[in-house]
């Protein structure tokens, strides 16, 4: 059980030997490779997440560029809205006086037409009055009267329906 | 039967006696094992290297990379800042070596080699190495002795505490070679020591060593699950303590 702990100088020589050999020609034929090849995946997914990363922060860019340009829109869709209704209103204004306008003008045309026809009417009915009294007068003249005084009884009844 | 002659040949190395000129070779049990070691994990490597596309292939390189990138990420960065990472092809090595050495005592007729102090001894002398190597390289052979002196050291102590240091660092790698021999040298003792229950127990009566059987064998597969475990715990406290000391010298006080 002692050899145990005896160092056995060939086998260490060996092994040392064989180790070093070892890790060179791992290092040569394998780990290398092994280890560009690492390097190249974890270089390229490094690569990819940061244009994900890219992508997504022009994406970014882009949507609030036209989140931007939405609220412009509305912005001004509203002010458009209220400047179309601010101007109905003036419109809606401007037709209704005008319209009252109009309306006061054509009454005030019919009571002078109504007043003119009166006024032709009460003349008319005066003449036709006139006609009559004469008529009848003239006729009790030449029963009655001179021609004389039929005259002035005449012209006192026309004084008296002008006077009316 | 004496128990302490079966539990030697069992763990000893056993020399081929070849001899070539007259000068002894060392063709051993233990140096055929790391020879077969190597070998496989030479070829096995090399064909991964290769980036087969068959889905062994793949699953393989990706096995690889994550274990090359578990190492530089778990153990040399850390440990050894950006100027470790030219060593990362050693440390690679050495996990997998250490890994299997160990794993190879588990197959049958197969011997665990790191369970021989002259194997430890040589891979603690290489990390030895790789530690003075790093020290001359970053600091040069002035730099590197200063790095023994801790800063705010007092002159007078200088004397004292620089021999202090240098035993310090020699008896870690020291321990490094001890740690992984006696952790491999012992699971294996207790593999034969259960195994040789039964034989024992067969001695006194058959009918005996025949009950001892069932126990003795679920005692062996839960060590064996247990070698298992430690031969990647000592492979990984290896690695880790080798990148620790070497990045010790690399960045000093």
């Amino acid at each position: 059980m002692e050899d145990l702990l005896k160092p056995d100088y060939g086998v260490l020589v060996l092994t040392v030997c064989n180790f070093l050999l070892l890790v060179y020609l791992l290092k040569k034929f394998a780990w290398d490779r092994i280890i560009s090849g690492l390097e190249q995946r974890e270089k390229q997914i490094a690569d990819d997440k940061k244009q994900a990363q890219d992508a997504r922060a022009a994406a970014e860019n882009i949507k609030r560029e036209l989140d931007e340009k939405l609220a412009q829109i509305s912005d001004e869709a509203a002010k458009k809205m209220a400047e179309a209704v601010k101007m109905g209103e003036t419109q809606k204004e401007q037709i209704l006086s005008a319209a009252k306008e109009q309306s006061e003008r054509l009454l005030e045309q019919a009571k002078a037409q109504i007043e003119a026809e009166k006024n032709k009417a009460l003349s008319d009915v005066r003449g036709e009055i006139a006609r009559t009294a004469v008529l009848a007068a003239s006729k009790v003249v030449q029963q009655q009267m001179s021609e004389e005084s039929a005259k002035s009884v005449v012209d006192r009844v026309l004084n008296e329906i002008k006077a009316k | 039967m004496d128990v302490a002659e079966i539990i030697s040949h069992h763990i000893l190395d056993h020399d081929w006696g070849v001899t070539l000129a007259g000068f002894r070779v060392p063709v051993t049990t233990h140096t055929v094992t790391l020879m077969a070691v190597s070998l496989v994990l030479l070829l096995g490597l090399y064909w991964i290297s290769r980036r087969h596309q068959s889905r062994a292939g793949r699953l393989l390189t990706t096995l690889t990379e994550e274990y090359v990138s578990f190492i530089r990420d778990g153990v040399v960065l850390p440990n050894m800042g950006p100027e470790g990472r030219s060593f990362l092809p050693y440390f690679c090595t050495l996990f997998l070596f250490v890994l299997f050495c160990a794993l190879a005592g588990l197959i049958p007729n197969m011997k665990t080699a790191t369970a021989n102090i002259s194997v430890t001894a040589a891979l603690a002398l290489c990390s030895g190495g790789l530690i003075l190597y790093c020290g001359l390289k970053f600091h040069g052979p002035i730099g590197f002795l200063k790095g023994f002196i801790p800063s705010g050291t007092p002159g007078w102590l200088v004397p004292l505490i620089f021999p202090l240091e240098i035993i310090s660092m020699i008896i870690k790698v020291c321990v490094l070679a001890i740690r992984l021999f006696a952790n491999m040298l012992s699971g294996h003792m207790v593999l034969i020591c259960l195994l040789l229950i039964i034989f024992v127990v067969g001695q006194m009566h058959i009918a005996a060593g025949a009950g001892a059987l069932l126990p003795a064998m679920g005692l062996e597969l839960f060590m064996t699950c247990l070698e298992i475990l430690v031969a990647f715990l000592q492979a990984y406290v290896f690695t880790l303590l080798t990148s620790i000391f070497a990045g010790s010298v690399i960045h000093t006080h």
